[in-house]
């Protein structure tokens, strides 16, 4: 085993045994703190997948916005509040309240599991972002993300970034002072 | 094996600078304050008080390790450590001389866009851990602020990379000298590929960049928490903000990460737009002067004049003006930098299709 799979392996266990203690932890605001060393650890399997555009983009996304803002809603809530918040020791997996949970995990994993059987990793002829259908490490993945989306992929492109500006101008809108209410 | 070694070394040679530089920087803020406050500053350990930075290393490692005994210990140990490695993981992508780069990467940038934002959870860890609402209040100021001014720097940055065509910080400074592989233009009319020099850098290519440049600058500030934007550690009302209940070695480490954020940013402007570690002097005729001063050495040398020239710049400023109130700082950052930002974003595209 080369050092390089050994850190990919190490990674993946990184991110596993994290995940499962962000769920099952009881101190809520360490258990998002620990997210974050989910959230890491993903960016660099997505390394190892050759997708580093993916894998930065995770951190700035994730790490720098979703994860601040989620700490920040803790910091504003109450102390009390958050202790109040905590699971009961007697939660378990096995309870009754969990079976509906259960239910749709299971459904889930079983549409990933079948959707993944028969999958082919290189992209069918045409769609290829790479000419040779084949991806290198210290390929331009940047240059050839930038040249596709503004080709094949430009529809959904504009379509992300029109949806984005609608919930940016709502955001603004419920953040203004209503007239009558100043 | 030899490769490992390598980056053992790289690695332990850029830690040592920014220790070293922090020392420096230390030294030369007190001394400036002092200078712009008609003080002398400290002059009693070793000639102009030049000992005065060990002096100080040797009582942080001496002092107690405090854990107040409500904190969450765990967070409140590992966040110096945190916000540390994010600034100085920054360092990895940054060149320092043609050819002269830890590694070369193809989103330079937006790496280091990436890792710095990992700060900001260190500084909520620190925050939070410390169980004391000055720190708390602190982190939460110093956040609202580094997420804010993210935007204008981001957005001046990309106006940048728009001119220069690469976010790889290695190819964005051979674009702006003699090196440079593709036709660059002084002000868009006057090709400079054999004449270089300061004529060559980012912001004499594309004039516009100049705001974009000082829009990044005093983006990069408030990134820092610098004065005029220090609200997250305003001494007079939070006491010092998200780090009051830190002490000793784990206390060095804030001052550590500021200075090497502070040098990491400027190095960063000096990277997109003064030209990077190219020469500020031109060929002029027979007098080859920036043949003669480009290599690795002056490489390095003009790297570190610029980045100290805008270290100096940031601590000049910070005893200059005074504290920004927090709507005085957002109405700044929403309604002045980003739209003028957005502007210069908007101009470098033209720039790049009309004039380049």
């Amino acid at each position: 085993m080369n050092p390089g799979e050994l850190i990919c392996y190490i990674l993946a266990g990184v991110v596993v045994i994290s995940a499962l203690v962000v769920v099952l932890t009881a101190n809520l605001v360490r258990s998002v703190f620990l997210f974050f060393v989910t959230l890491f650890a993903l960016a660099g399997l997505y390394v190892f997948s050759l997708a580093d555009f993916v894998a930065v983009t995770q951190v700035i996304v994730y790490v720098g916005g979703v994860l601040v803002l989620m700490l920040f809603a803790f910091m504003l809530s109450n102390k009390e509040l958050l202790n109040s918040l905590r699971q009961p020791a007697a939660a378990k997996l096995s309870m009754l309240t969990n079976i509906p949970a259960g239910i749709v995990a299971a459904g889930v994993f079983t549409v990933l599991a079948i959707s993944t059987k028969g999958l082919q990793l290189a992209a069918p002829s045409g769609m290829s972002l790479f000419p040779a259908g084949m991806l290198n490490a210290g390929d331009n993945t940047i240059h050839l993300l930038g040249v596709r989306l503004m080709t094949n992929y430009l529809l959904p492109f504009e379509l992300a970034s029109v949806f984005l500006l609608m919930a940016l101008i709502g955001a603004a809108h419920l953040a203004r002072k209503g007239k009558e209410s100043t | 094996m030899n490769f490992y070694l390598t980056y053992l070394l790289v690695a332990t040679l850029l830690f040592a600078f920014t220790a070293i530089f922090a020392l420096v920087a230390l030294y030369a803020e007190r001394k400036v304050s002092a200078f712009i406050q008609d003080r002398l500053g400290p002059m009693e350990t070793g000639k102009f008080g030049l000992l005065q930075p060990f002096a100080d290393i040797l009582k942080m490692l001496h002092k107690e390790f405090i854990i107040p005994s409500a904190a969450d210990k765990v967070l409140f140990t590992l966040a110096p450590i945190i916000i540390y490695v994010a600034v100085y993981m920054g360092f990895a992508t940054l060149p320092w001389a043609p050819g002269v780069v830890p590694v070369s990467l193809n989103l330079g940038v937006f790496y280091i866009f990436a890792i710095l934002s990992v700060e900001t959870v260190g500084i909520l860890m620190a925050g939070w851990g410390s169980n004391n609402k000055y720190a708390l209040l602190g982190s939460m100021r110093s956040v609202a602020q580094i997420v804010s001014y993210e935007i204008p720097a981001g957005v001046s940055v990309i106006a940048a990379v728009m001119i220069s065509q690469s976010l790889d910080l290695q190819e964005v400074s051979a674009e702006q000298g003699i090196l440079a592989a593709h036709p660059i233009k002084f002000l868009g009319i006057w090709t400079v590929n054999h004449t270089g020099g300061i004529l060559a850098w980012n912001i004499f290519q594309a004039p516009h960049l100049i705001v974009a440049f000082v829009i990044y600058f005093i983006a990069s500030l408030a990134e820092c928490n610098r004065a005029p934007f220090d609200i997250p550690e305003a001494e007079s009302e939070l006491v010092a903000g998200f780090h009051v209940e830190y002490s000793g070695i784990r206390f060095a480490f804030f001052f550590l990460a500021e200075y090497s954020m502070m040098f990491l940013v400027s190095m960063i402007a000096a990277l997109l737009f003064l030209g990077g570690w190219n020469t500020p002097l031109p060929n002029i005729g027979p007098a080859r002067l920036a043949d003669w001063t480009t290599g690795t050495a002056w490489g390095i040398c003009w790297i570190v004049m610029k980045a100290i020239i805008l270290v100096g710049t940031q601590i000049w400023i910070r005893w200059t003006l005074p504290r920004l109130r927090v709507d005085q700082l957002m109405n700044l950052c929403w309604k002045i930098l980003t739209p003028v930002a957005f502007a210069c974003m908007l101009i470098s595209g033209i720039w790049r299709l009309a004039v380049m």
